[in-house]
């Protein structure tokens, strides 16, 4: 396993910056070649990442001033007008284990945890009782307690690990244990005193029946959950454990197989389960950065010093305006420069005669607006700014000796905008810069955090419980509400106009190999947040493990689980009220066996169709049907649409779905392989309730920047939509694509097309567009096309707020972001907004966007300054957020 | 997938809340500047966003506190003297128990008072109704309410029982079923209007006396319901029961139903109408003209009143200058209208103090806030309400001195409402209103708890905030109410938002010695001047 390598480096610290780290810049990537397929990225063990421990704007250093940060080749401090030291964060990786075994005399029964890394490790945990109803945690029998441990109110427990030996990689904890007790489960999340980091299941504990059932939350999953099925249960860790970005270490696919074998073995006495865990820990290397003017020449002198070892470059530009787009100044450059691709600047820093320090001196003209730079290791390892490029304000410096206040106040301002990453983050990374330092308060601080988090699952469970008791409205409310909703009439293309789309899964889904599982456990709430209609993976087996590779589309048994956990999750989404998207792959189809030519162009299982239904067009797989009526997908025959049989079989299996699964209607896959009329076809015949299909293809650019104009863009989609009839919708991808322009670019004028409308496909056929932010291809782990970071919310407030069918990505409601996300949709639905709703937009300026919808709802994103007007109608806030605002009129 | 790694908040200065600690109390300090900075954002919308505002406002106050300090410790020992305990009870669901004493949805109770618990919320309040209790004459089931007492006092909270005598039409809680039947042939022991419409949902305040009930008076049915109670619930009575608010007619608030409607915030209510048309009341009414030698002004209520949705000046009565209700006429009437109400009010909290007195828990009386049409000179919501309040009479001496007669607090509701939000034309002013009762409470020493009139209204947390720590703090607030609503994404996190800017301030004397060491590591160069003046 790989864990075991990451162990010997850690042992090595000199090996922190070996070459296997992360690439942190990725390649551009076509967006429409690569969709289906999982790319294979170099992932590796190690990764950095900076966080700005603070920002200090001194006007006028002190001594001691001088004296921290002495370090700069700096004489005189007087025109230090910028400085910023960031810590060098290392992750380490290693494993946990969790064991479940006889002890020795074989009677009781042990559970035992254990880590591989080094720090102060704790275990939080308590058990539930048979009978037990909720996610409540008790505090276990005296008797169950290890030596060492406290109890925390009057739940749980806390006993650190220990090493039974010091030659020992492990820490860990053994608890015994009666199996004939009345405990139901043991809960437990793990935490590291020393960085004061939890590591938990998806903010959930980590929950181990020890009996063969378990009520909860009164759907009894049976005796489908013995002993056999919890090592599955746990292996949904490993993708929550490890970090996403960091997560695709070669362990995982070891430890998916291992399980295998588990699975198989049903009555399984005890158990063993190793997952991977990662931790960040402040390595103690700092990367300091000062900005003076050189009071002879009037020049802005940048100094950038680290003590990073080994050799640093400097990977460098100079921005003009807050789009912080690179751009090569003019000369002298420091010893050691080389000019990059034409876009920016290499230095290497060279070695200070102090200690073991390296550093260089930027002298750069005073009208540059800021400075930009990453480092880079070596040429696997790169240092960002978490995920972003460093940046230095520079305009400050441009300003007279003696007007220190106000140039101070400025670059604070600019600095402030600089940090793209939530604020949130900066602060957490702030204070477990100094948690070292003070064990004992982040002790107390994390029982807060933790008390806050189970306030608010606690809320969550009271909420989703009364709202489904509410049986009766009060008049008044419903009378309001009618007169608001237009008549609701159902057609394939718009749902009831008030849809509001989740995307139940991600790239990872498929990883845990009980996705339906646990997405009915989250059934209700995701319903509760406010979801009509979701969005499930492809159902059918696939030579990708993700499904986008169907290969029998009778076998429904897949890496998301099998037919009947399908089937039982279609009922429980549908118990609690939402309709359900089947994702459909209509457009090619792998094989089961090669032609006379070793083609693999004949399919076997219930469809066992020839060569002829695969099109003429594409060499590769010698299809004898026709051309293809649309863009071919290269990496599977794509299916000849125009056969006959072809089509009677596809709507006889469409009809299959609806009946056998109860899906209530389709996810159209790569819908830019087929033409649209074959769609109206298929939607006639299977009838759902909703359809949506992707037609995905590329923006215009002119110069490699994003053209206003998008109107070629959506048209091709408006299209596609026009040949379906109208009976499906489709992804606003226009929309998607102007987002990432206006918000990363502070370009919000973007957001108005010419007639004053939304550029997208909204802006045009508003019922028709289904807008999203991200989707398992765009963003997930694949990101071939990731929304602008720290910005997402910008995006749902505009998505959610405006016309069209909102689509949430699974990952953004599993996420800090989930509680904006349930606050925007219900605005929206609080105020009626459907998908053909109207939208006046207000103001689209440089770093503003602002509507207003149906007259209801007011809206702003960006940075700059809209309040609506206040006219006849009374506006009050009704939600806020990073860069967004949204009103109603009360 | 999603990181599970959470780090450590850095709510590095504000340790000291300790959410869960189970006796943590909410004091405030008085005008303190952590107040502000955490109350920076009102209605915040999530969850995750409200914690990051915490951490964001802890760094804040990390600076403050440091740069600040020899301030802050010269007047720490002020502050903590300072610090008044305000405790806040959340109410339960109306119908938390209803037909058949079955607790309703007690598995989201069950976690809502946990949830409570958690942040550090003192108590619920529970209403307990004469028609869920009393189901035969003389005959009290308490088995749903024992099990919700059971529940709070296992999750380790503060009950505050209200008893209703009234019905309620959302959810439907009907009066007892025996009561309602006397009622259906002797529709007397109902208020009437002037059209002779009768209110169903309590009973007339003229009937306390009369043996209408089986051969027994409201009050000695009354009385048998407090005992029983009493007896019941004596386990509780003192440590999980800490009040009891005796339910003194429409809604349980000590008012005639002058408005069929309850007031919606935000619309214009209209004047309502006088109650005193049920044959008892015109009794009353006769006996009291002829005593006071006007028998003619004993035949009937105000001819010239506007109806229940009509502004004042569509009649004569409450015209702001020579309206009737400024005439002998006028005041003969309001007098008689507003001292049956006092009185029966002694007579419900006089029975409850004498039943209650010998325990520890306080008992209250709940005085509604009948706020529209107070800017006019007639007041006339509060006049049909039988509050003779004018600009130039203050009605509220009386239900003050009342109160204070029977050793009763006054529960106010509409602690939520701001004049900014009301209508423009309504000429209503919940403010004033409130300042006014709280002035005579005051004055005849007559503590106030707060309640407000329903979650949700626009700027209602701040506006409770305003009131509780003001000038004037109260000691007890119940925030309505428990319920699909109260935790939804839209409400609960600014409620938690809410319920934790009220319990910050403790924190801060206690605080400030273990800040400074950690603080001045961080920020070494603190010693500088001027930076001092830019975080300060």
């Amino acid at each position: 396993m790989a864990a075991v390598t990451i162990d010997s480096l850690l042992q090595n610290p000199t090996l922190l910056f070996r070459p296997k780290a992360k690439v942190l810049l990725k390649p551009p990537r076509s967006l429409d070649c690569s969709r289906n397929r999982k790319l294979p990225l170099s992932r590796g063990s190690c990764l950095c990442s900076f966080n700005p421990r603070r920002t200090i704007h001194v006007v006028r250093a002190s001594s001691s001033e001088t004296a921290l940060i002495g370090n700069f080749d700096i004489s005189s401090s007087d025109d230090i007008l910028y400085k910023d030291i960031f810590p060098v964060k290392r992750i380490e990786k290693g494993k946990f284990f969790i064991r479940l075994d006889r002890s020795k005399d074989q009677h009781d029964w042990q559970f035992t945890v254990g880590c591989s890394l080094p720090g102060k490790w704790i275990l939080h945990w308590g058990v539930s009782y048979l009978g037990d109803s909720g996610s409540e945690w008790d505090q276990p029998p005296k008797g169950m307690r290890p030596p060492g441990s406290i109890p925390i109110k009057d739940y749980a427990i806390e006993t650190p690990l220990k090493k039974l030996s010091e030659g020992d990689i492990f820490h860990e904890v053994k608890i015994d244990f009666n199996p004939i007790s009345e405990i139901a489960a043991i809960h437990f999340v793990l935490k590291d005193e020393e960085t004061g980091a939890w590591y938990q299941h998806r903010g959930m504990d980590f929950k181990v029946p020890l009996v063969d059932y378990l009520e909860d939350d009164g759907n009894i999953v049976g005796a489908k959950r013995g002993f056999g099925v919890w090592s599955g249960a746990l292996q949904q860790f490993s993708n929550v454990l490890l970090k996403s970005e960091a997560s695709h270490a070669d362990s995982q696919n070891n430890s998916i197989e291992s399980k295998d074998s588990k699975n198989k073995n049903r009555c399984l006495e005890g158990f063993y389960e190793e997952q991977s865990i990662v931790k960040e820990v402040s390595v103690g290397n700092l990367v300091s950065v000062a900005v003076r003017k050189s009071p002879e020449t009037g020049k802005v002198v940048v100094c950038l010093e680290t003590d990073i070892p080994g050799d640093v470059v400097v990977h460098w530009g100079v921005c003009r305006d807050d789009a912080k787009i690179w751009k090569i100044p003019a000369a002298p450059y420091p010893p050691e420069t080389t000019v990059f691709k034409n876009k920016a600047l290499r230095t290497l820093l060279q070695p200070k005669a102090t200690g073991n320090r390296s550093g260089a001196l930027f002298t750069l003209d005073e009208e540059h607006f800021g400075f930009l730079f990453v480092l880079k290791l070596d040429d696997n390892t790169w240092l960002k700014f978490k995920e972003n490029d460093f940046y230095v304000p520079l305009l400050g410096t441009s300003s007279v000796p003696g007007q220190y206040g106000q140039s101070d106040s400025t670059s604070e301002e600019i600095s402030s905008k600089s940090y793209t990453d939530g604020i949130i983050n900066e602060i957490r990374n702030l204070v477990s810069g100094l948690s070292s330092e003070k064990s004992l308060k982040t002790k107390k601080k994390e029982v807060q955090e933790s008390i806050l988090q189970e306030i608010e699952q606690l809320a969550a469970e009271a909420y989703s419980i009364f709202r489904s008791s509410i049986t009766t409205v009060p008049d008044e409310v419903v009378s309001e509400t009618e007169t608001t909703k237009p008549a609701v009439k159902i057609s394939s293309g718009t749902g009831t106009g008030f849809e509001i789309l989740c995307q139940g899964f991600n790239w990872e889904s498929h990883k845990s190999r009980r996705w339906y599982m646990e997405l009915k456990e989250k059934a209700s709430e995701i319903s509760s947040l406010g979801f009509t209609v979701i969005w499930l993976p492809p159902p059918t087996e696939s030579v990708s493990p993700e499904g986008y590779m169907p290969k029998d589309l009778y076998n429904l048994n897949s890496r998301y689980g099998t037919i009947d956990e399908l089937k039982e999750l279609v009922k429980s989404l549908h118990e609690v009220g939402m309709k359900v998207l089947g994702d459909v792959v209509l457009n090619h189809r792998c094989a089961h066996f090669k032609n006379q030519n070793g083609v693999w162009n004949i399919f076997g299982g219930r469809l066992n169709w020839d060569d002829r239904a695969v099109v003429a067009d594409d060499p590769h797989f010698q299809g004898r049907g026709n051309k293809s009526s649309g863009d071919n997908f290269h990496a599977a025959p794509n299916i000849d649409h125009s056969q006959e049989f072809v089509r009677k079989d596809l709507k006889e299996w469409l009809g299959w779905l609806r009946e056998e699964i109860g899906y209530d209607g389709w996810r159209l896959d790569f819908v830019r392989g087929f033409w649209g009329g074959y769609v109206k076809d298929y939607l006639e015949a299977s009838g759902p309730y909703f359809a949506v299909g992707e037609y995905w293809d590329s923006l215009s650019y002119t110069y490699g920047e994003m053209d206003h104009n998008q109107d070629s863009h959506r048209q091709r989609i408006v299209d596609w939509i026009n040949a379906t009839n109208g009976t499906a919708g489709a992804f606003d991808v226009t929309t998607k694509g102007i987002l990432h322009s206006a918000l990363e670019r502070c370009e919000y004028w973007r957001l108005s097309d010419q007639k004053g409308k939304p550029p997208g496909v909204v802006g045009w056929w508003p019922s028709r567009a289904v807008t999203f932010i991200e989707n398992h291809d765009t963003g997930s782990t694949q990101g071939h096309w990731r929304f602008p970071g720290g910005k997402e919310m910008q995006g749902y407030a505009y998505i959610l707020t405006h016309p069209g069918t909102p689509a949430v990505f699974y990952d953004h409601i599993f996420s800090h972001h989930r509680s904006e996300i349930a606050s925007l949709i219900s605005v929206r639905n609080r105020n009626g907004i459907h998908c053909r709703s109207l939208v006046k937009i207000v103001k689209a300026e440089r770093d503003v966007y602002a509507a207003i919808i149906d007259e209801k709802v007011a809206m702003k994103i960006g940075p700059g300054y809209y309040e609506p007007p206040s006219g006849s109608q009374r506006w009050s806030l009704a939600l806020e957020g990073r860069d967004y605002k949204v009103w109603e009129t009360s | 997938m999603e990181v599970s790694v959470i780090r450590s908040s850095s709510q590095a200065k504000i340790s000291k809340t300790e959410l869960g600690c189970r006796d943590l109390r909410f004091c405030f300090g008085k005008s303190n500047d952590k107040n502000k900075i955490f109350s920076r954002k009102p209605n915040s919308v999530c969850f995750d966003s409200q914690i990051s505002r915490f951490r964001k406002a802890g760094l804040r106050f990390t600076l403050k506190a440091v740069h600040s300090d020899p301030i802050l410790e010269s007047k720490s020992p002020a502050t903590s003297k300072s610090l008044d305990r305000l405790r806040l009870f959340v109410g339960l669901p109306l119908d938390a128990v209803s037909d058949g004493n079955s607790v309703n949805h007690a598995r989201a109770i069950g976690a809502g008072l946990k949830a409570l618990k958690l942040l550090g919320v003192e108590g619920v309040e529970l209403p307990v109704w004469w028609g869920v209790v009393e189901n035969e004459m003389g005959k009290y089931d308490w088995s749903g309410y024992l099990a919700v007492a059971e529940m709070v006092q296992k999750a380790g909270l503060k009950l505050h029982v209200s008893l209703c005598f009234h019905a309620s039409s959302q959810p439907r809680i009907p009066l007892p079923k025996w009561v309602t039947k006397i009622g259906e042939s002797q529709s007397s022991i109902f208020f009437a209007d002037r059209s002779g419409q009768h209110y169903q949902q309590c009973l007339s305040l003229a009937v306390d006396d009369l043996a209408v009930l089986d051969g027994k008076t409201p009050v000695q049915v009354y009385q048998g319901f407090c005992e029983s109670f009493k007896s019941t619930f004596s386990p509780f009575i003192g440590s999980t029961i800490t009040g009891i608010s005796m339910g003194l007619g429409p809604d349980g608030e000590l008012r005639y139903p002058s408005h069929h409607k309850p007031a919606k915030s935000g619309t214009i209510t209209g004047v309502g109408e006088f109650q005193c048309y049920d044959t008892n009341m015109l009794n009353l009414l006769k006996q009291y003209a002829e005593a006071n030698g006007n028998p003619l002004w004993g035949l009937g209520g105000p001819h010239d009143a506007p109806t229940y949705d009509q502004a004042p000046n569509l009649n004569s009565f409450f015209k702001d200058h020579g309206g009737s209700w400024e005439s002998p006429y006028g005041d003969f009437f309001l007098s008689w209208y507003s001292s049956e109400l006092v009185s029966h009010g002694n007579r419900l909290l006089s029975l409850a103090s004498s039943i209650f007195g010998d325990t520890e828990v306080n008992v209250y009386g709940k005085v509604p806030l009948m706020h529209s049409w107070y800017k006019t000179r007639a007041h006339p919501s509060e006049l049909t309400a039988g509050f003779y309040n004018t600009a130039s009479r203050n009605g509220y001496e009386a239900v003050a001195e009342m109160f204070a007669r029977n050793s009763c607090k006054i529960i106010l509701p509409g602690m939520d409402l701001s004049d900014e939000h009301q209508p423009h034309d309504s000429l209503s002013s919940p403010e004033s209103l409130l300042a006014q009762i709280r002035t005579t409470c005051n004055k005849h020493r007559v503590e106030v708890a707060g309640q407000n009139l329903a979650s949700g209204a626009p700027g209602g947390l701040e506006q409770i905030k305003k009131n509780m720590l003001g000038e004037n703090p109260i000691d007890l607030f119940t925030y309505q109410r428990m319920g699909a609503h109260f935790f939804s994404p839209e409400h609960f996190p600014s409620f938690t938002e809410f319920v934790r800017s009220l319990s910050q301030p403790e924190l801060h004397p206690d605080d400030l010695p273990s800040d400074e060491a950690e603080a001045t590591e961080s920020v070494q160069t603190s010693s500088d001047p001027n930076i001092h003046l830019q975080t300060a």
